[in-house]
Protein backbone atom coordinates (compact mmCIF):
# COMPACT_ATOMS: atom_id res chain seq x y z
CA UNK A 1 0.00 0.00 0.00
CA UNK A 2 3.00 2.36 0.53
CA UNK A 3 4.11 1.86 -2.68
CA UNK A 4 0.28 3.10 -4.36
CA UNK A 5 0.87 5.70 -1.72
CA UNK A 6 4.32 7.09 -3.11
CA UNK A 7 2.69 6.67 -6.79
CA UNK A 8 -0.15 8.69 -5.68
CA UNK A 9 1.99 11.61 -3.96
CA UNK A 10 4.56 11.55 -6.83
CA UNK A 11 1.98 11.68 -10.27
CA UNK A 12 -0.70 13.43 -8.76
CA UNK A 13 0.32 15.35 -5.76
CA UNK A 14 3.39 16.32 -7.53
CA UNK A 15 5.75 16.34 -4.08
CA UNK A 16 8.88 18.74 -4.88
CA UNK A 17 11.30 16.10 -3.42
CA UNK A 18 10.22 12.42 -4.68
CA UNK A 19 13.10 10.75 -4.50
CA UNK A 20 13.50 11.52 -0.45
CA UNK A 21 10.02 9.49 0.34
CA UNK A 22 10.44 6.94 2.80
CA UNK A 23 7.51 5.41 4.91
CA UNK A 24 9.13 6.76 7.81
CA UNK A 25 8.85 10.31 5.88
CA UNK A 26 6.95 12.41 7.68
CA UNK A 27 3.87 14.58 6.58
CA UNK A 28 6.36 18.10 7.10
CA UNK A 29 9.28 16.28 5.54
CA UNK A 30 7.28 15.29 2.24
CA UNK A 31 6.30 18.96 2.08
CA UNK A 32 2.37 17.78 2.61
CA UNK A 33 0.01 21.26 3.47
CA UNK A 34 -3.18 21.18 4.52
CA UNK A 35 -4.59 21.40 0.90
CA UNK A 36 -2.19 18.62 -0.38
CA UNK A 37 -4.04 16.24 2.74
CA UNK A 38 -7.54 17.12 1.37
CA UNK A 39 -6.14 16.54 -2.61
CA UNK A 40 -5.03 12.98 -1.48
CA UNK A 41 -8.06 12.50 0.35
CA UNK A 42 -10.40 12.84 -2.59
CA UNK A 43 -7.82 11.53 -4.96
CA UNK A 44 -7.85 8.06 -2.76
CA UNK A 45 -11.59 8.28 -2.79
CA UNK A 46 -12.56 9.23 -6.03
CA UNK A 47 -9.45 7.71 -7.94
CA UNK A 48 -8.49 4.40 -5.40
CA UNK A 49 -12.28 3.96 -3.24
CA UNK A 50 -9.76 4.34 -0.48
CA UNK A 51 -12.11 6.23 1.75
CA UNK A 52 -9.82 7.94 4.15
CA UNK A 53 -10.83 11.10 5.91
CA UNK A 54 -8.43 14.21 5.58
CA UNK A 55 -8.49 14.70 10.11
CA UNK A 56 -7.08 11.05 9.74
CA UNK A 57 -4.66 11.57 7.77
CA UNK A 58 -3.63 14.66 9.35
CA UNK A 59 -3.46 12.71 12.31
CA UNK A 60 -0.88 10.44 10.33
CA UNK A 61 2.54 11.04 11.21
CA UNK A 62 4.48 9.55 9.05
CA UNK A 63 3.85 7.91 5.31
CA UNK A 64 3.95 4.32 6.91
CA UNK A 65 1.13 5.10 8.97
CA UNK A 66 -1.04 6.97 6.03
CA UNK A 67 -0.21 3.69 4.21
CA UNK A 68 -1.78 1.82 6.90
CA UNK A 69 -4.54 4.28 6.88
CA UNK A 70 -5.02 3.39 3.05
CA UNK A 71 -4.67 -0.48 4.33
CA UNK A 72 -7.40 -0.19 6.95
CA UNK A 73 -9.94 1.36 4.28
CA UNK A 74 -9.31 -1.53 1.70
CA UNK A 75 -10.31 -3.86 4.25
CA UNK A 76 -13.42 -2.15 5.15
CA UNK A 77 -14.46 -1.92 1.56
CA UNK A 78 -13.70 -5.64 0.97
CA UNK A 79 -16.18 -6.51 3.71
CA UNK A 80 -18.77 -4.03 2.70
CA UNK B 1 -32.33 29.76 -21.20
CA UNK B 2 -33.63 29.10 -24.90
CA UNK B 3 -36.30 29.59 -27.16
CA UNK B 4 -37.27 33.30 -28.39
CA UNK B 5 -34.90 36.13 -27.60
CA UNK B 6 -32.37 34.23 -26.24
CA UNK B 7 -29.91 36.63 -24.04
CA UNK B 8 -26.44 36.96 -26.21
CA UNK B 9 -23.52 38.37 -24.35
CA UNK B 10 -21.90 41.04 -26.47
CA UNK B 11 -19.35 43.19 -24.44
CA UNK B 12 -16.92 42.68 -21.61
CA UNK B 13 -15.13 44.92 -19.58
CA UNK B 14 -13.08 44.86 -16.11
CA UNK B 15 -11.06 47.66 -14.02
CA UNK B 16 -8.91 46.95 -11.51
CA UNK B 17 -7.71 49.47 -8.70
CA UNK B 18 -3.96 50.61 -9.69
CA UNK B 19 -2.55 49.87 -6.18
CA UNK B 20 -0.30 46.35 -6.00
CA UNK B 21 -0.09 44.90 -3.06
CA UNK B 22 2.62 42.06 -3.20
CA UNK B 23 2.89 38.80 -1.03
CA UNK B 24 6.51 40.58 0.19
CA UNK B 25 4.23 43.38 1.45
CA UNK B 26 1.78 41.44 3.01
CA UNK B 27 4.64 39.83 4.88
CA UNK B 28 5.80 42.69 6.74
CA UNK B 29 2.63 42.28 8.62
CA UNK B 30 1.72 38.79 8.68
CA UNK B 31 4.09 36.20 9.79
CA UNK B 32 4.80 34.39 6.75
CA UNK B 33 6.87 34.27 3.65
CA UNK B 34 6.42 34.76 -0.14
CA UNK B 35 6.76 31.27 -0.84
CA UNK B 36 4.05 30.08 1.84
CA UNK B 37 1.67 32.36 -0.13
CA UNK B 38 2.67 31.65 -3.09
CA UNK B 39 2.61 27.91 -2.57
CA UNK B 40 -0.51 27.36 -1.07
CA UNK B 41 -2.56 29.84 -2.97
CA UNK B 42 -0.76 30.51 -6.57
CA UNK B 43 -1.29 34.00 -5.68
CA UNK B 44 1.84 36.83 -5.90
CA UNK B 45 0.38 40.25 -5.83
CA UNK B 46 -3.64 41.10 -5.20
CA UNK B 47 -5.13 44.63 -6.27
CA UNK B 48 -6.57 46.80 -3.03
CA UNK B 49 -8.83 50.11 -3.34
CA UNK B 50 -7.77 52.98 -1.69
CA UNK B 51 -9.19 54.33 0.62
CA UNK B 52 -12.84 55.87 0.32
CA UNK B 53 -12.98 54.15 -3.18
CA UNK B 54 -16.09 51.91 -2.59
CA UNK B 55 -17.54 48.75 -5.17
CA UNK B 56 -19.74 50.81 -6.41
CA UNK B 57 -16.87 52.55 -7.81
CA UNK B 58 -15.00 49.96 -9.51
CA UNK B 59 -18.36 48.59 -10.94
CA UNK B 60 -18.63 52.36 -12.66
CA UNK B 61 -15.25 51.50 -14.12
CA UNK B 62 -16.18 48.25 -15.16
CA UNK B 63 -19.80 48.48 -16.12
CA UNK B 64 -18.10 51.64 -18.21
CA UNK B 65 -15.70 49.22 -20.37
CA UNK B 66 -18.15 46.80 -21.21
CA UNK B 67 -20.83 49.22 -22.32
CA UNK B 68 -18.07 50.40 -24.79
CA UNK B 69 -16.96 46.83 -25.93
CA UNK B 70 -20.70 46.14 -26.43
CA UNK B 71 -21.26 49.76 -28.15
CA UNK B 72 -24.27 50.24 -26.05
CA UNK B 73 -25.21 53.46 -24.67
CA UNK B 74 -28.53 52.07 -23.26
CA UNK B 75 -29.37 48.77 -21.52
CA UNK B 76 -33.10 48.26 -19.91
CA UNK B 77 -31.77 46.72 -16.39
CA UNK B 78 -28.37 46.17 -14.23
CA UNK B 79 -27.69 43.96 -12.10
CA UNK B 80 -25.01 44.32 -9.50
CA UNK B 81 -23.56 40.87 -7.80
CA UNK B 82 -21.64 41.88 -4.77
CA UNK B 83 -20.82 40.44 -1.11
CA UNK B 84 -19.62 43.85 -0.55
CA UNK B 85 -22.06 46.90 -0.89
CA UNK B 86 -21.10 50.18 -0.39
CA UNK B 87 -23.65 50.11 2.43
CA UNK B 88 -26.46 47.88 3.77
CA UNK B 89 -29.20 49.68 2.61
CA UNK B 90 -29.27 51.14 0.00
CA UNK B 91 -28.75 48.41 -3.01
CA UNK B 92 -26.22 49.74 -5.02
CA UNK B 93 -27.07 49.53 -8.51
CA UNK B 94 -29.26 51.72 -8.95
CA UNK B 95 -26.22 54.22 -7.95
CA UNK B 96 -24.14 52.41 -10.36
CA UNK B 97 -26.65 52.52 -13.55
CA UNK B 98 -27.31 56.24 -12.71
CA UNK B 99 -23.60 57.38 -12.69
CA UNK B 100 -23.46 55.82 -16.04
CA UNK B 101 -25.99 57.99 -17.69
CA UNK B 102 -28.50 55.07 -17.67
CA UNK B 103 -31.42 57.19 -16.16
CA UNK B 104 -34.07 55.43 -14.47
CA UNK B 105 -33.29 51.53 -15.80
CA UNK B 106 -34.39 48.44 -13.48
CA UNK B 107 -31.70 48.23 -10.94
CA UNK B 108 -31.04 45.85 -8.73
CA UNK B 109 -28.09 43.91 -6.48
CA UNK B 110 -27.85 40.17 -6.09
CA UNK B 111 -25.84 38.02 -3.42
CA UNK B 112 -24.57 34.85 -4.22
CA UNK B 113 -21.02 35.03 -2.92
CA UNK B 114 -18.61 34.24 -5.47
CA UNK B 115 -20.97 33.20 -7.52
CA UNK B 116 -22.81 35.63 -8.09
CA UNK B 117 -21.92 36.97 -11.04
CA UNK B 118 -23.06 33.94 -12.76
CA UNK B 119 -26.15 33.59 -10.37
CA UNK B 120 -26.92 37.20 -11.90
CA UNK B 121 -26.13 36.52 -15.37
CA UNK B 122 -28.53 33.44 -15.60
CA UNK B 123 -31.23 36.00 -13.89
CA UNK B 124 -30.66 38.89 -16.35
CA UNK B 125 -30.67 36.18 -19.33
CA UNK B 126 -33.96 34.61 -18.53
CA UNK B 127 -35.27 37.76 -17.77
CA UNK B 128 -34.22 38.81 -21.49
CA UNK B 129 -35.31 35.52 -22.63
CA UNK B 130 -39.09 36.21 -21.21
CA UNK B 131 -39.44 39.18 -22.46
CA UNK B 132 -39.14 41.28 -19.33
CA UNK B 133 -36.35 43.56 -20.35
CA UNK B 134 -34.05 43.46 -24.11
CA UNK B 135 -31.13 44.00 -22.50
CA UNK B 136 -28.64 44.19 -19.73
CA UNK B 137 -25.46 44.89 -17.89
CA UNK B 138 -24.33 42.60 -15.35
CA UNK B 139 -21.52 43.49 -13.17
CA UNK B 140 -19.57 41.42 -10.42
CA UNK B 141 -17.74 44.06 -8.28
CA UNK B 142 -16.11 43.44 -5.22
CA UNK B 143 -13.79 45.18 -2.22
CA UNK B 144 -12.99 42.73 -0.41
CA UNK B 145 -10.48 44.24 1.29
CA UNK B 146 -13.09 45.97 3.64
CA UNK B 147 -13.98 42.54 5.18
CA UNK B 148 -10.25 40.84 5.95
CA UNK B 149 -8.65 40.93 8.86
CA UNK B 150 -5.54 41.85 7.76
CA UNK B 151 -3.80 39.68 10.13
CA UNK B 152 -5.36 36.37 9.16
CA UNK B 153 -2.88 34.34 7.38
CA UNK B 154 -6.08 32.61 5.86
CA UNK B 155 -7.49 34.97 4.28
CA UNK B 156 -5.54 38.50 3.67
CA UNK B 157 -2.98 36.66 1.85
CA UNK B 158 -6.08 35.29 -0.70
CA UNK B 159 -8.63 38.25 -0.94
CA UNK B 160 -8.04 41.36 -3.60
CA UNK B 161 -10.79 43.93 -4.83
CA UNK B 162 -11.91 44.81 -8.56
CA UNK B 163 -14.94 44.54 -10.84
CA UNK B 164 -15.77 43.31 -14.44
CA UNK B 165 -18.93 42.97 -16.49
CA UNK B 166 -20.55 41.70 -19.66
CA UNK B 167 -23.90 43.16 -21.31
CA UNK B 168 -26.60 40.85 -22.47
CA UNK B 169 -29.06 41.55 -25.55
CA UNK B 170 -31.95 40.13 -27.09
CA UNK B 171 -30.55 37.66 -29.82
CA UNK B 172 -30.99 34.47 -31.83
CA UNK B 173 -31.61 31.07 -30.09
CA UNK B 174 -28.02 28.69 -29.93
CA UNK B 175 -26.21 32.25 -31.70
CA UNK B 176 -22.56 32.37 -30.47
CA UNK B 177 -22.74 34.05 -27.01
CA UNK B 178 -26.17 32.89 -26.30
CA UNK B 179 -26.76 30.62 -23.10
CA UNK B 180 -26.71 26.93 -24.57
CA UNK B 181 -27.05 25.44 -20.85
CA UNK B 182 -27.56 26.64 -17.13
CA UNK B 183 -26.81 25.29 -13.65
CA UNK B 184 -27.40 26.52 -10.15
CA UNK B 185 -27.13 24.77 -6.70
CA UNK B 186 -27.28 25.65 -3.28
CA UNK B 187 -26.29 23.74 0.03
CA UNK B 188 -27.29 25.84 3.18
CA UNK B 189 -26.03 23.01 5.55
CA UNK B 190 -22.71 24.25 4.43
CA UNK B 191 -23.20 27.90 5.60
CA UNK B 192 -20.97 28.49 8.29
CA UNK B 193 -17.78 27.96 5.55
CA UNK B 194 -17.64 31.20 4.10
CA UNK B 195 -19.09 33.75 6.59
CA UNK B 196 -19.03 36.79 8.41
CA UNK B 197 -20.11 36.74 12.05
CA UNK B 198 -22.06 40.01 12.71
CA UNK B 199 -23.70 43.03 10.97
CA UNK B 200 -26.56 41.47 9.88
CA UNK B 201 -29.88 41.37 11.39
CA UNK B 202 -28.73 38.09 13.23
CA UNK B 203 -26.15 39.72 15.35
CA UNK B 204 -26.41 43.63 14.17
CA UNK B 205 -23.27 45.01 16.48
CA UNK B 206 -20.59 43.50 17.90
CA UNK B 207 -17.98 44.88 20.35
CA UNK B 208 -15.29 42.53 18.41
CA UNK B 209 -13.97 44.16 15.17
CA UNK B 210 -12.92 40.88 14.27
CA UNK B 211 -17.02 39.30 13.59
CA UNK B 212 -17.14 42.08 10.44
CA UNK B 213 -14.16 39.92 9.07
CA UNK B 214 -14.37 37.06 6.86
CA UNK B 215 -13.62 33.82 7.68
CA UNK B 216 -13.38 30.54 6.04
CA UNK B 217 -13.01 27.09 6.62
CA UNK B 218 -10.19 26.12 4.18
CA UNK B 219 -9.79 22.18 3.65
CA UNK B 220 -13.55 22.06 3.73
CA UNK B 221 -13.90 25.12 1.24
CA UNK B 222 -11.29 23.26 -0.82
CA UNK B 223 -13.14 19.75 -1.11
CA UNK B 224 -16.51 20.95 -1.73
CA UNK B 225 -15.36 23.89 -4.12
CA UNK B 226 -13.95 20.94 -6.38
CA UNK B 227 -16.50 18.52 -6.00
CA UNK B 228 -19.61 20.96 -6.77
CA UNK B 229 -17.81 22.53 -9.89
CA UNK B 230 -16.79 19.13 -11.03
CA UNK B 231 -20.27 17.99 -11.15
CA UNK B 232 -21.51 21.41 -12.31
CA UNK B 233 -18.92 21.49 -14.92
CA UNK B 234 -20.42 17.91 -16.29
CA UNK B 235 -24.25 18.61 -15.84
CA UNK B 236 -23.71 22.16 -17.98
CA UNK B 237 -21.37 20.25 -20.20
CA UNK B 238 -24.25 17.31 -20.32
CA UNK B 239 -27.47 19.84 -21.13
CA UNK B 240 -25.01 21.24 -24.01
CA UNK B 241 -24.75 17.63 -25.36
CA UNK B 242 -21.27 18.54 -25.13
CA UNK B 243 -18.49 15.53 -24.16
CA UNK B 244 -16.08 17.25 -21.45
CA UNK B 245 -13.30 16.88 -24.36
CA UNK B 246 -15.60 19.13 -26.04
CA UNK B 247 -15.07 22.12 -23.99
CA UNK B 248 -12.14 24.20 -25.08
CA UNK B 249 -12.18 26.79 -21.87
CA UNK B 250 -13.46 26.32 -18.53
CA UNK B 251 -12.90 29.47 -17.02
CA UNK B 252 -13.04 28.39 -13.05
CA UNK B 253 -14.03 31.26 -9.82
CA UNK B 254 -10.45 32.33 -9.10
CA UNK B 255 -10.61 31.11 -5.21
CA UNK B 256 -6.70 29.56 -4.93
CA UNK B 257 -4.55 28.11 -7.74
CA UNK B 258 -4.66 24.69 -6.51
CA UNK B 259 -8.75 24.26 -6.50
CA UNK B 260 -8.01 24.93 -10.42
CA UNK B 261 -5.69 22.60 -10.31
CA UNK B 262 -7.47 20.50 -8.48
CA UNK B 263 -10.40 20.82 -10.65
CA UNK B 264 -8.94 20.44 -13.62
CA UNK B 265 -7.32 16.76 -12.24
CA UNK B 266 -10.85 15.59 -11.19
CA UNK B 267 -12.40 16.31 -14.84
CA UNK B 268 -9.34 14.95 -16.42
CA UNK B 269 -8.36 17.62 -18.32
CA UNK B 270 -5.35 19.52 -19.08
CA UNK B 271 -4.90 22.29 -16.74
CA UNK B 272 -3.78 24.63 -20.29
CA UNK B 273 -7.86 24.77 -20.91
CA UNK B 274 -8.26 26.59 -17.15
CA UNK B 275 -7.16 29.75 -17.96
CA UNK B 276 -5.88 31.39 -14.44
CA UNK B 277 -5.18 35.34 -13.60
CA UNK B 278 -5.04 34.61 -10.06
CA UNK B 279 -1.30 35.35 -9.64
CA UNK B 280 -2.38 38.40 -10.27
CA UNK B 281 -5.31 40.07 -9.20
CA UNK B 282 -6.16 36.78 -6.03
CA UNK B 283 -9.42 36.03 -5.69
CA UNK B 284 -11.91 39.05 -6.11
CA UNK B 285 -15.38 37.43 -5.43
CA UNK B 286 -18.01 37.48 -7.39
CA UNK B 287 -16.20 39.52 -9.84
CA UNK B 288 -13.59 37.02 -10.42
CA UNK B 289 -15.18 35.43 -13.91
CA UNK B 290 -15.78 38.66 -15.66
CA UNK B 291 -12.57 39.61 -14.98
CA UNK B 292 -11.37 36.70 -16.19
CA UNK B 293 -13.32 36.64 -18.88
CA UNK B 294 -12.34 40.42 -20.07
CA UNK B 295 -8.22 39.31 -19.88
CA UNK B 296 -8.96 35.75 -21.64
CA UNK B 297 -11.32 37.42 -24.64
CA UNK B 298 -8.84 40.17 -24.95
CA UNK B 299 -5.75 38.21 -24.62
CA UNK B 300 -6.65 35.88 -27.21
CA UNK B 301 -6.98 32.80 -24.74
CA UNK B 302 -10.63 32.77 -25.68
CA UNK B 303 -11.63 33.39 -29.62
CA UNK B 304 -14.63 33.36 -30.93
CA UNK B 305 -16.30 29.42 -31.47
CA UNK B 306 -15.08 28.71 -28.18
CA UNK B 307 -17.21 25.93 -26.11
CA UNK B 308 -16.73 27.67 -22.56
CA UNK B 309 -17.88 26.57 -19.60
CA UNK B 310 -17.87 29.50 -16.71
CA UNK B 311 -18.06 27.74 -13.22
CA UNK B 312 -18.00 29.23 -9.75
CA UNK B 313 -18.27 28.07 -5.58
CA UNK B 314 -18.83 30.17 -3.11
CA UNK B 315 -20.25 31.22 0.68
CA UNK B 316 -23.44 29.75 1.15
CA UNK B 317 -22.90 27.86 -0.01
CA UNK B 318 -23.83 28.36 -4.03
CA UNK B 319 -22.19 26.72 -7.10
CA UNK B 320 -23.53 27.31 -10.66
CA UNK B 321 -21.62 26.51 -13.89
CA UNK B 322 -22.96 28.49 -16.96
CA UNK B 323 -22.20 26.70 -20.77
CA UNK B 324 -21.74 29.35 -24.01
CA UNK B 325 -19.81 29.61 -27.30
CA UNK B 326 -17.73 32.28 -26.98
CA UNK B 327 -19.11 35.28 -29.57
CA UNK B 328 -17.42 37.85 -31.31
CA UNK B 329 -16.72 40.97 -29.84
CA UNK B 330 -15.98 44.61 -31.24
CA UNK B 331 -12.44 45.34 -31.16
CA UNK B 332 -13.05 48.38 -28.99
CA UNK B 333 -11.49 48.03 -25.90
CA UNK B 334 -11.28 50.46 -22.59
CA UNK B 335 -13.04 53.86 -25.13
CA UNK B 336 -14.57 54.84 -21.87
CA UNK B 337 -14.86 58.46 -20.57
CA UNK B 338 -15.33 57.91 -16.96
CA UNK B 339 -12.35 58.93 -14.76
CA UNK B 340 -11.42 56.29 -12.44
CA UNK B 341 -11.86 56.93 -8.46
Amino acid sequence: MYELLRDVLVTKIKVRYPANLTPETTRQQAGLDSLAIVELSMILERDLNLPVTDDDLFQAETLGDMAALMEAASKRSGRE
Amino acid sequence: VTGEGAAVLCGVGSWLPPREVSNAELCTRLETSDEWISTRTGIRSRRKANPGTSTSDLAVMAGARALADADAEHVDMVVLATSTPDRLIPVGAPEVASRLGLGRVAAFDLVAGCCGFLYAVAAAAAMIGSGIAGSALVIGAETLSSIVDPDDRQTAPLLGDGAGAVVLRTGVDAAPGSLTSCVLAADGTQSDLIAMAAGGSRRRFSGNQADYFVSMRGREVFRSAVDRMAEAVRSAAEAACWSLGDIDRILVHQANARIVQALAMALDLDLGRLPSNIDRVGNTGAASIPILLDEASSTGVLVPGHRVVLTAFGGGTTWAALALTWPDLSPIRGGTDVRAP
